[in-house]
């Protein structure tokens, strides 16, 4: 589901390094300023797209623990 | 010439040294290792032949390092490097080629086709032109070196949510999965996933180790673009840790190419030996074994069984019998796929293929020599202790309706591990998690 601001990905049930390639995909399509809500089953996500967002030059809004196996995360396309 | 064009043949020229002009000057056309790729056993085509990805550099190298390459080109197939020609090889190396080195085993002369495609990676990794998604993983990986902070609570808390569960399935309420200990006597570097941390930490637990979890993933995605810069700042994450806290070994997750990176290529990098030693999950596990500090199940995996050899842990890191010793303790109906050991076929997901969605139909379709291989043997499960070869093989799976699991080495351990070792109860509950 996706508006031109706000595009929500589902990450669930995929291995490193598939969230962060899906991610960074995703990205490509939204304009900067927009963002992306995903959601993960990996806790890898949380050392790998802090990373990321870092490395890229974008900004990771939020990311948390939601439920067991289960990470949501906000990231903002900056660039 | 392009500043492109101009900084790939810098690279070129600095990476000309014996092995890769022996590989450039010695191939005698004969056209053996055509049939030892897994691209041209699914598709045989003169373009799919390791010869002919090699001829694609050996023009360029005529043209700058060849008399009659020089004056008279067209003579010796000599060919001047453009952007075109730069992009059409950088595609070669990349998509065509997983640098699994069976051509290179099967060469009678022994030429190293896959140094010849690293060249051309390395080539356009300087230049620019490498798949966007490797260059973007392996920065972010150096980034985790260089900014732990951003991650490291939230990492351990995880770890300490699986604390209880790994308590439970040991039946060790003393049971920890602490992140960077110092004075731990193993270092265990896993993959980004809790799938490669869980069933160690439980054999770690149960044979009584000494360990501690690395913060950083073992994968080195510098490799994959044959850059030593950045392989060697990933690779350091490790080195570094493992030098602080004092370990005697590390070991690495079931990951090919990051146990051939850390342990055969990595000291080179360093300019010398470690004070430790790097040993695969796989080695430690048949290690155990053989000291009794395991207490397996012979009979435990009752389905037949067959293992995949990743290129990266037999034929490059010379990991072979291991694995076998560990299978066969626990599988008594484990059958070898032909060819196998240090012959055996290239999944097609090697060379970071895996993790570039712009190949995949390549990928599959290069694949169909193995998936083959595997209905061949009748196994409903494969095992491999690679992750590239396990996400490929489970694409190859559901491709081509293989019907089979695919699992780690490590997974059927704790599967066969007996009550001695384990709570029973959680070990079953374990054992079906991992299948679904």
């Amino acid at each position: 589901m996706s508006d031109k601001s706000r595009t929500v990905l589902d990450l669930k049930g995929l291995l490193c390094p598939m969230p962060v390639v899906k991610l960074a995909l995703a990205m490509k399509t939204i304009p900067v300023g927009a963002i992306i809500e995903a959601t993960a089953s990996d806790p890898g996500v949380v050392a790998d797209i802090p990373a990321w967002a870092r490395s890229s030059g974008n900004e990771l809004v939020t990311l948390d623990k939601v439920a067991d196996k289960e990470f949501r995360f906000v990231v903002k396309r900056l660039k | 010439m392009s500043d492109m064009v101009e900084t790939a043949l810098g690279v070129f020229e600095r990476q000309l040294g014996r092995p890769l002009e022996a590989a450039l000057e010695v191939c005698a056309r004969c056209g053996v290792c055509a049939e030892a790729c897994h691209y041209f056993q699914a598709e045989p085509t003169v373009e799919n032949t390791p010869v002919a990805r090699g001829e694609a550099l050996r023009r360029v190298y005529r043209a700058e390092h060849d008399f009659l390459g020089r004056i008279a080109p067209w003579w010796v197939g000599a060919e001047r490097l453009d952007e075109a020609s730069l992009t059409r090889l950088a595609e070669t190396a990349f998509s065509r080629c997983t640098l699994c080195r069976r051509c290179t085993f099967n060469c009678p002369l022994g030429v190293d086709t896959p140094l010849m495609m690293r060249a051309v990676r390395a080539m356009a990794t300087a230049a620019g032109v490498a798949p966007e998604i490797l260059v973007m993983l392996a920065d972010a990986a150096i980034e985790k070196g260089r900014s732990p902070e951003i991650f490291r609570d939230l990492f351990i808390e995880q770890m300490t949510d699986l604390e209880p569960e790994l308590r439970q399935v040991t039946g060790n309420p003393q049971a920890r999965l602490s992140v960077e200990r110092p004075g731990a006597r193993v270092l265990y570097v896993a993959l980004a996933g809790v799938h490669t941390i869980l069933p160690p930490a439980i054999i770690f637990t149960a044979a009584g180790e000494d360990w501690t979890l690395s913060l950083f993933e073992a994968a080195n995605y510098g490799v994959f673009l044959a850059d030593p810069g950045r392989a060697k700042q990933i690779a350091a994450r490790i080195v570094d840790e493992a030098k602080g806290l004092g370990v005697e070994e590390v070991v690495l997750a079931e990951c090919g190419h990051a146990y051939a990176a850390l342990r055969w290529e990595a000291p080179t990098w360093f300019g010398g030996s470690f004070p430790f030693r790097v040993v695969s999950l796989v080695e430690k596990i048949d290690t155990y074994l053989t000291q009794g500090r395991l207490n397996l199940d012979p009979r435990a995996v009752r389905e037949r069984v067959t293992y995949h050899d990743s290129c990266n842990m037999a034929r490059s890191g010379g990991v072979i019998e291991e694995p076998r010793r560990v299978l066969r303790a626990i599988a008594p109906d484990f059958v070898e796929m032909t060819p196998n050991r240090h012959e055996a076929l290239c999944c097609g997901g090697g060379g970071g293929l895996v993790a570039l969605p712009e190949y995949e139909d390549l990928r599959l379709r290069a694949g169909k020599p193995k998936a083959d291989q595997v209905r061949r043997t009748g196994a409903r499960t494969v095992v491999a202790a690679c992750e590239n070869c396990r996400l490929q093989l489970g694409d190859l799976n559901r491709h081509y309706g293989l019907e089979v699991e695919i699992s780690a080495v490590a997974d059927l351990v704790v599967r066969a591990m007996r009550p001695a070792d384990l709570n029973e109860e959680a070990v079953s509950v374990r054992a079906e998690a991992i299948a679904a």
